[in-house]
């Protein structure tokens, strides 16, 4: 296909910088904002747009990683051991998604919510009726895989420019190949 | 368990959210109201004319003399509400015929923080003559004359940021030169404890109640807020955010003082005149509360709000001073001890309700295309990855 999303976007950024914001009314503060983010939007899109797939693969396999750990250490009584099953079985599905080679993003990425959904359901009910020391395991699992997918994510929203010290984050690409090596 | 369509949210799941998290009923209120015309119509742009018709018709409701709005305009700037320019022709009480020039300060369909209008009006009032704020004319608490509840107050000369410098939307992100920053310090610091030693007992603070000394309540109608507000409007759940909220309640503090809190006290919320550097009104009083003043310590020298001095190495508290020059001088001048464990919660506190307002209402409302401008609220959201890093490293040094 011909027509592809990179060309429609930079398309659209062109026409926005040489016909349309020049035509903006100066003295409209919010039109002139609103134009600028979305010439902003646009250009992040431009750089997510071929990463996006590649990018939840590596998070699914996280947060597979992350319920693996959780299935081992989180014990408690009846809400936390329900959470856990349901976490068990959607992991089970996911893992079967990610192995299947020609799995579309739209799979991924339902496989990401749905991850994120049941893994942060036991880290509630930890809360609510686990046992403490599984409290103190789930709190370190759950803090140092976030970690890890925190500074993907940081780096993601690198060209938006709020990162303080910019240059301590990776780039993306380098991050998300490295998974992949 | 049946699925919870929270675009279309039913009563039963709204009253049992607000059972499950109890907190001020002015807060309740907003929040259930919001909820209750959730399914409706996004925001519709409006034309200037029907503002002008709102506020002719709330001026006409609270002043008997003849008037004129004209000069009507768009302003920018801020990320929840809308706001508009004009003028009022008018015979003001006190002073005679004036042309005052006025904002309208409107919510839209739904905002990025939903608040209340007559919180924000009743603190603007109390303020008056403590530190520079805006005059405060009129409030639509209820949208009764316009078309969503709004207030009216006066035009503050000044900028939030120098006028040949770049920043990033909301006033984040600005850099300010070295010889600005030393003027505009000591007023930062000082205003900060003028609103931390108000007797807040003598002024009209009806919408709002005071939380227990002594006690966990304040922490408590907090993380109720905000995890109510991330249950109401979350897409994608984040473990991180699960625990947060746990860790949270294990270590809530207790309250020894409580004083107003101004919970959006930072760089880009302030303006300055230009000519000699002085704070010439302090904006955005929305998210204030009856509260811990480590809240507001906490919130000051949030990473957001920030950035290294020239030395490429030294964090500058809201771009203007060290962190800890910055407690030296608040407690110094307050007579206040600050307590590093309290500020430390509140930090994580700070981060759990940012993170709640960026990345999930920020969703929910741009997702049903709720306000006049959802591709910031959409923009904004970037900044949530950093906030749950800040969050995450917290929790780990605590």
């Amino acid at each position: 296909m011909q027509m592809h999303p990179a060309l429609q976007i930079q398309s659209m950024m062109k026409a926005l910088t040489d016909v349309v914001l020049p035509a903006v009314d100066p003295a409209n503060k919010l039109a002139q904002e609103q134009t600028r983010l979305v010439l902003g939007t646009l250009a992040l899109m431009a750089q997510h747009l071929p990463l996006r797939f590649q990018f939840n693969c590596d998070e699914l396999t996280r947060l597979l990683k992350l319920a693996g750990i959780l299935r081992q250490v989180a014990r408690g009584g009846p809400q936390t051991t329900v959470c856990v099953d349901k976490m068990a079985l959607a992991a089970t599905s996911a893992v079967g998604t990610l192995e299947r080679g020609q799995a579309g993003p739209a799979v991924i990425e339902q496989a990401v919510r749905d991850m994120r959904a049941v893994t942060s359901q036991v880290v509630r009910s930890i809360y609510i009726d686990g046992d403490e020391a599984a409290l103190k395991q789930v709190e370190g699992a759950v803090l140092t895989v976030s970690r890890d997918q925190l500074l993907r994510d940081r780096s993601w929203m690198l060209m938006q420019g709020w990162e303080p010290d910019p240059q301590a984050i990776p780039k993306i690409q380098d991050l998300l190949e490295a998974r992949a090596a | 368990m049946l699925a919870i369509d929270k675009n279309r949210p039913s009563p039963a799941w709204i009253a049992a959210l607000r059972g499950q998290f109890p907190t001020e009923t002015e807060i309740d209120r907003v929040l259930t109201r919001r909820m209750q015309r959730r399914s409706g119509p996004g925001y519709s742009p409006l034309p200037l004319d029907v503002l002008v018709s709102g506020v002719e018709s709330l001026i006409c409701s609270e002043v008997r003399d003849a008037f004129k709005v004209s000069d009507a305009r768009w302003l920018s700037g801020g990320a929840s509400k809308l706001q508009m320019a004009f003028t009022l022709s008018w015979n003001r009480p006190g002073v005679g015929p004036e042309r005052t020039p006025m904002v309208l300060r409107m919510e839209p369909s739904e905002s990025i923080v939903e608040t209340s209008r007559l919180r924000e009006f009743q603190l603007i009032k109390a303020f008056q003559g403590v530190v520079p704020v805006p005059p405060v004319f009129w409030c639509d608490a209820n949208g009764e004359h316009l078309p969503y509840p709004a207030l009216i107050y006066g035009f503050a000369s000044g900028v939030t940021k120098p006028s040949a410098s770049v920043s990033g939307v909301s006033g984040l992100g600005t850099h300010l030169p070295p010889e600005l920053r030393k003027r505009l310090a000591p007023q930062f610091v000082d205003h900060l404890v003028k609103i931390h030693t108000f007797d807040f007992r003598r002024a009209d603070l009806s919408a709002f109640e005071i939380p227990s000394v002594g006690s966990t309540q304040c922490a408590e109608w907090g993380i109720n807020w905000w995890e109510r507000v991330w249950e109401e409007d979350h897409d994608e759940d984040i473990p991180l955010m699960r625990l947060c909220a746990g860790w949270l309640r294990r270590n809530m503090p207790t309250l020894d003082r409580p004083v107003v809190v101004h919970a959006d006290y930072r760089l880009g919320n302030f303006l300055f005149t230009e000519d000699d550097s002085r704070i010439s009104a302090w904006l955005d009083w929305e998210l204030g509360r009856v509260g811990d003043r480590h809240q507001d310590i906490a919130w000051t020298t949030s990473r957001a709000f920030g950035h290294l001095d020239e030395d490429g190495k030294t964090f500058l508290t809201c771009g203007l001073l060290p962190e800890n020059r910055f407690l030296e001088a608040y407690e110094e001048a307050s007579g206040l001890a600050v307590n590093p464990k309290t500020v430390h919660w509140y930090k994580v506190y700070n981060d759990y309700m940012m993170v709640t307002l960026l990345l999930a209402t920020g969703y929910r409302i741009a997702h049903g295309g709720k306000t006049h401008q959802d591709v910031l609220v959409t923009w904004l959201m970037g900044i949530g990855y950093m906030l749950l890093d800040e969050m995450r490293t917290l929790i780990e040094e605590a």
